[in-house]
């Protein structure tokens, strides 16, 4: 049976809490804003999505960008920022707003067996002209379906799809196994197309049924 | 789902890949094979597209977000104001 971990490339990744040497106060201000400021769209793109609305992505970024500060001393230049302050984001959401929502939080984001894994690409049998339909979907549509998403996959799929980020750096992000992160992302992903096909339809706009 | 051609790499494997490669997770070896089914059958291929042309559609639709200005003018002061705390 195949394993799908014996074939993901394992890069070590730098998200490192190492010591840096004195600096003022003021170098650090500027080497912050220097650093850090550029990524704060795309901090508050990821945080619009995990929160689902902009009054909390605003509270969100904003912390994040605090907290970020305030370890930026142990935060070593040259090693990996953005997925640095993606794990500070991350860890923010889940410690503060995650638990304040009304919507209990969903985790069903268990390890997949090797079979299940292996199903995963079958399982989603999408066609080139389906996806072509769904191409078509309105922005506000795509959005709703991944804020559809239970939160550990909307994370995960957002990580990987939107900001590219590796396996082993979704890992380090979120805190878990990069097998948990390929669970994650490969649910998520089918979850999601799901619930695609489902607005296509509902907008008249499927090609063709697949068969599987 | 088979193009029915005989494949060094079946089908059911290389669809078990599929994420992995598109996400460019895949080990040497294992990418050559991957890709050189792909060139062999269609099936596969548009399996492959299909997905891609998804995952694009949906990056596009969630990397317009701009800061609010005054988001980013709060964070600026605190900072500074950080500055002047000791």
């Amino acid at each position: 049976m195949l394993k799908a971990l014996d074939y993901v490339r394992l890069d070590p990744v730098a998200v490192g809490f190492v010591e840096m040497a004195t600096e003022t106060k003021d170098e650090k201000a500027t080497r912050f804003e220097r650093d850090v400021m550029p990524f704060l769209d795309s901090l508050y793109g990821a945080a619009l999505r995990m929160t689902r609305n902009p009054a909390d992505a605003e509270d969100l970024v904003q912390e994040t960008t605090l907290k970020a500060f305030a370890a930026f001393d142990s935060f070593t230049e040259g090693t990996n920022l953005r997925a640095w302050l993606f794990r500070i984001l991350t860890n923010s959401y889940i410690n503060q707003y995650r638990k304040k929502q009304r919507q209990p939080f969903q985790t069903s984001a268990d390890e997949l067996t090797d079979g299940e894994l292996n199903e995963v690409g079958q399982q989603l049998g999408m066609r080139s002209a389906e996806a072509e339909a769904l191409d078509h979907l309105a922005d506000a549509e795509i959005v709703e379906a991944l804020a559809a998403l239970p939160d550990d996959f909307r994370m995960a799929v957002y990580l990987a799809d939107v900001e590219g980020f590796a396996y082993k750096e979704i890992a380090e992000i979120m805190e878990t196994p990069v097998g948990t992160v390929m669970s994650r992302l490969s649910r998520g992903r089918k979850l999601l197309r799901e619930l695609l096909r489902e607005y296509a339809a509902e907008r008249g706009f499927v090609a063709q049924e697949v068969g599987s | 789902m088979s193009c029915g051609n005989h494949h060094d790499v079946p089908c059911i494997e290389v669809l078990s890949l599929m994420w992995v490669y598109i996400d460019n997770e895949i080990d040497d070896s294992h990418r050559v094979e991957v890709t050189v089914h792909l060139q062999e059958c269609p099936p596969c291929a548009d399996h492959f597209t299909a997905e891609q042309t998804v995952q694009a559609r949906i990056r596009r639709c969630c990397t317009e977000a701009q800061t609010p200005a005054d988001l980013r003018s709060r964070i600026v002061s605190q900072i500074q104001a950080s500055l002047r705390s000791d």
